[in-house]
């Protein structure tokens, strides 16, 4: 991965300024995102549920309209394609789900969920697609006799095999897994993590990780972007994040998540009833109510996504931090 | 999945029963369809009003008409009714519930939601007299009547069902390929009612028989023919003079077909049940 | 020797009947003493939840088949209660936090009426009084206006709250055990803490056993002292967490550590993950259930069963522990 050329390429997806809103509701699901995927590379997103991660992955698939913005893949807008462009776009960005059992239709048989997606997108002929089938199959680790069996008929692990395997049979360059290993239990979500890099080295695609869970994050991650209440906080790669986070929603997630034996609260307010209260304050920094390093500026003005400093040449993006604190022009001692 | 579902059907005695009584009736009626049964129900073969006898086993009628020929050949109309009014109801209530539900709060949803309000809000009899007076004289008057009002709770209960699956994770992965919303109902949310349509279908079923019966019964049913129900209109007079035949004859069919139906469709709706399924 | 808040011997729960039937829970056996968190771990569909269920009797009566030896809570058995006597238990001697706290609470009621219901059922019917132990409660759990949420429907208030005010409704008439089963699985990172933080508290304050059900061996790390891992309906190692983690000694409880992804500077390594899959209940191998999956195991493994000592704190189900 270590190749100077990445810096030279362009982002295989970007997004710029992207908005997107649920109706009848004040806040923004998502609030001016910027974001860039490189080709072959993983992006981490994390974040709370409810910080908009999901309605990313959404907008992106065109599964929900996005309010305003851009979103770039291989230099074309997606939300501004006709129905063909789109068709051809789709084939090249999968999405596989959180609940693997819900996310395939309980009564086709393997085989018919496999086959939709080449039958969907025109890919080969009978014979083809019955070889792409099994040689996909195989890829995921499972044999060719489960065809005919239907999701309900296997375990947990296994539908999420079968649910990637829907994901690559028609041989994406994105992969955006939704959770995709939230709800499974360790020992099977070991095995899973371990396919998905597996897939990635030998594959070569790329992947927008979305997860609540930071140690997930550390084992798959090249880059990792942290999101809450809709707005990008901080993007870095993913060793410098992990040696020195520098948002404060940041430090506190690695607080919460790395396992202490007490259960330790980091500083900050975390009463969940003044929580609630602060909603309907607009304060301008989205995470001023909560923050322990709060500054008067913070519920004036909006920070602005400021980048901290730049990393070693692997490095794709600076580093960036949406918080009063690293800004020269508004934060003070810091 | 339908070999789990006989597998379960096989091992609850209520449900085999049922199948059975419903199974026997069927075969009575493919009899008569194909010529091999009670096809003299119009013959006067005997004089009014005979009692059991190895001839007449069910005695006669009025004007001397054999009761157990008539029976049989009720239990083809039944079928007939039955069936007809089922598959076309059940056809129809699922395409419009399958189209308010897909499309949920658009224009299409509001003109059936508004049309199944409408027809649920016209008392039935006056509406099926209604239809009949429309129809002068049709042999499918009664039928036309049925369809046309039974549709409604088919489609309210698929409407549900379909804004429920739509909201499942394997319609958005079908969404997240682009597949064609027609294409996305036909083969990812309708299989899913089925368990639903089978029930509903066996309900209307039950409920077409007993309508027949009393549209027959109040002169706006059958016209060409035996029914069950025309059986019981005639026993009316019959039994105030001591005469049960009709009505024990039709009465019982009317029972055991309707009870072995119910607990056909009890133990369909338990058998089909995909929360049972022990994983 | 103090006697234990529970003591479980022996508990066995069988579903379906006949020759059909399949052991979910198999000779589970363990004791929790007063003010003890003791963490029940294990994959989903191991009998973690069925063991609690069983605990509480809330199993169904048909189509389950539970049977034990005893379960005693401070001493007194409450196995062979009929329902009503058990009714009285529930709530009052042992109660239960559910993972979803959505679900289990009445929509219909304000949360001061469902916990203010449930005290005056078990301790003291007077209205006033209970009113203030209600409030009481849900002070203690952390709320700083209690008020508010007493008056609050359970759909007014975020899933951390209403976890919060499930404890509380847990805690009001200060029962001797509580069951926690996956009690923050729902929640995010900050809530769940904020919700462990809570329980640990309460559970010091008022010396409550604890029995932690979670797939989730951080969480119990974070929360418990003692831990149990169960497999495949049997316990197979009881050890303290220190322990558990530093050595685990049943090659099954170490492969589930191993497979915890790891926070560090470095990216880590390659995940490890147990080879092969849970067998299906209905089809367990004799002897061991793990040994077709473990690295250790030798002939003897699946010929006959190693045995977990029953009441003891400690102990290891395996012919050659790590």
């Amino acid at each position: 991965m270590s190749n100077s050329s990445l810096q030279t390429k362009p982002p295989m997806l970007e997004l710029q300024d992207l908005s997107v809103s649920f109706d009848r509701q004040r806040q923004l699901a998502v609030d001016r995102v910027n974001l860039s995927i490189q080709e072959g590379l993983t992006l981490g997103l994390v974040g709370s549920s409810g910080a908009g991660k999901s309605s990313i992955a959404r907008a992106i698939m065109r599964l929900h309209d996005a309010d305003s913005g851009k979103i770039l893949f291989r230099g074309e807008d997606i939300l501004r394609m006709d129905p063909r462009e789109m068709k051809a776009v789709r084939q090249r960005i999968q999405l596989v789900f959180q609940d693997p059992l819900a996310s395939l239709s309980p009564r086709r048989s393997v085989g018919q969920t496999l086959l939709e997606p080449l039958q969907h997108f025109a890919l080969g002929d009978t014979l083809s697609r019955q070889e792409k089938i099994r040689h996909t199959l195989h890829t995921v680790g499972l044999d060719h006799d489960v065809l005919r069996r239907y999701p309900h008929q296997f375990s947990a692990g296994q539908q999420q095999r079968i649910a990637i395997a829907r994901a690559l049979v028609t041989d994406p360059d994105l992969l955006i897994a939704d959770e995709a290993v939230a709800s499974l239990d360790v020992s099977i979500q070991a095995q899973i993590l371990e396919l998905i890099l597996d897939l990635q080295k030998d594959l070569g695609i790329a992947l927008l990780f979305i997860s609540h869970d930071l140690a997930v994050i550390r084992q798959i991650a090249d880059e990792v972007a942290i999101m809450y209440r809709g707005q990008l906080l901080e993007q870095s790669s993913a060793d410098a994040f992990f040696s020195g986070p520098a948002h404060p929603y940041s430090r506190a997630l690695l607080t919460f998540a790395s396992s202490a034996e007490p259960p330790r609260l980091p500083d900050g307010n975390w009463n969940l009833e003044q929580a609630r209260s602060a909603m309907e304050v607009n304060a301008s920094c989205v995470f001023a109510h909560k923050c322990a390093e709060k500054m008067p500026v913070c519920e004036q003005l909006e920070p602005r996504s400021h980048r901290i400093q730049y990393r070693d040449e692997r490095a794709m993006e600076p580093h960036c931090v949406k918080c009063h604190l690293y800004d020269e022009a508004t934060g003070n001692e810091n | 999945m339908m070999r789990e579902t006989w597998q379960r059907l096989k091992s609850d005695p209520y449900g085999l029963s049922g199948l059975i009584v419903v199974s026997v009736f069927f075969l009575i009626a493919s009899c008569v369809w194909s010529g091999l049964l009670g096809q003299g129900w119009y013959e006067v073969s005997g004089t009014r009003w005979e009692g059991i006898s190895a001839e007449h086993w069910f005695g006669t009628n009025l004007i001397g008409q054999d009761i157990l020929q008539r029976t049989l050949f009720g239990t083809a109309t039944a079928f007939e009714v039955g069936l007809t009014v089922t598959i076309c109801s059940t056809l129809l209530g699922t395409v419009m519930g399958a189209l308010s539900g897909w499309y949920n709060h658009s224009w299409l949803d509001e003109i059936i939601l508004w049309l199944k309000g409408v027809l649920d809000a016209i008392p039935f009899y006056l509406f099926a007299a209604a239809v009949a007076f429309a129809l002068q004289g049709s042999p499918w008057a009664m039928h036309v009547a049925m369809i046309v009002t039974f549709w409604t709770t088919t489609a309210r209960i698929i409407r549900g069902e379909v804004i429920r699956i739509k909201q499942r994770g394997f319609i958005e992965a079908a969404r997240a390929i682009g597949l064609p919303g027609l294409k996305t109902v036909f083969r990812h949310v309708l299989p899913n009612t089925f368990h639903l349509l089978l029930v509903q279908a066996s309900i209307v079923f039950v409920a077409a028989i007993n309508t027949e019966v009393i549209l027959s019964f109040l002169g706006l049913g059958i016209q060409d023919g035996v029914s069950w129900g025309l059986m019981l209109a005639e026993s009316s007079q019959e039994v105030l003079a001591g005469h049960f035949g009709n009505f024990l004859a039709a009465g019982t069919a009317l029972f055991l077909l309707l009870m072995g139906f119910n607990l056909l469709a009890d133990a369909l709706q338990d058998a089909l049940d995909s929360r049972r399924i022990v994983r | 020797m103090t006697v234990p808040a529970l003591r479980v011997s022996g508990l066995s729960v069988w579903i379906g009947s006949g020759a059909d039937s399949i052991q979910v829970v198999d000779g589970v056996s363990f004791d929790i003493d007063p003010g003890e968190a003791t963490g029940l771990v294990g994959e989903s569909g191991c009998g973690k939840t069925m063991t609690a269920m069983a605990i509480l009797g809330l199993l169904p009566s048909t189509g389950v088949r539970v049977s034990c030896d005893h379960i005693e809570i401070n001493g007194r058995d409450v196995s062979r209660l009929n329902t009503a006597q058990r009714r009285k238990v529930l709530g009052r001697d042992i109660a239960m936090i559910f993972q979803q706290p959505a679900t289990a609470l009445d929509p219909v009621f304000t949360m001061g009426q469902q916990i203010s219901a449930v005290y005056r059922r078990h301790a003291d019917g007077n209205q006033r009084r209970a009113h203030e132990a209600m409030l009481a409660s849900l002070e203690s759990v952390g709320f700083e206006r209690p008020e508010e949420i007493a008056q609050a429907y359970p759909h007014e208030l975020s899933g951390g709250m209403r976890q919060l005010s499930m404890i509380a409704m847990a805690m009001v008439c200060k029962p001797a055990v509580i069951i926690a089963d996956e009690p923050t699985t729902a929640l995010d990172s900050s809530t769940r803490a904020l919700i462990l933080h809570q329980l640990q508290q309460l559970q010091a304050l008022h010396g409550t056993a604890m029995l932690f059900i979670s797939h989730d061996l951080g969480v119990v790390r974070q929360s418990c002292r003692n831990v149990m891992v169960m497999y495949c309906g049997r316990l197979i190692e009881k050890t303290d967490c220190q322990n558990l983690f530093s050595h685990a000694r049943h090659p099954y409880s170490a492969g589930l550590l191993s497979c915890i992804p790891q926070l560090g500077a470095t990216r880590p390594g390659r995940i490890s993950s147990i080879p092969g899959q849970v067998p299906a209940l209905a089809d367990l191998p004799s002897g061991c259930h793990f040994a077709a999956r473990c690295n250790r195991s030798e002939p003897r493994c699946s010929e006959s069963t190693p045995v977990l000592d029953a009441q003891d704190k400690k102990g290891v189900a395996c012919f050659r522990p790590l």
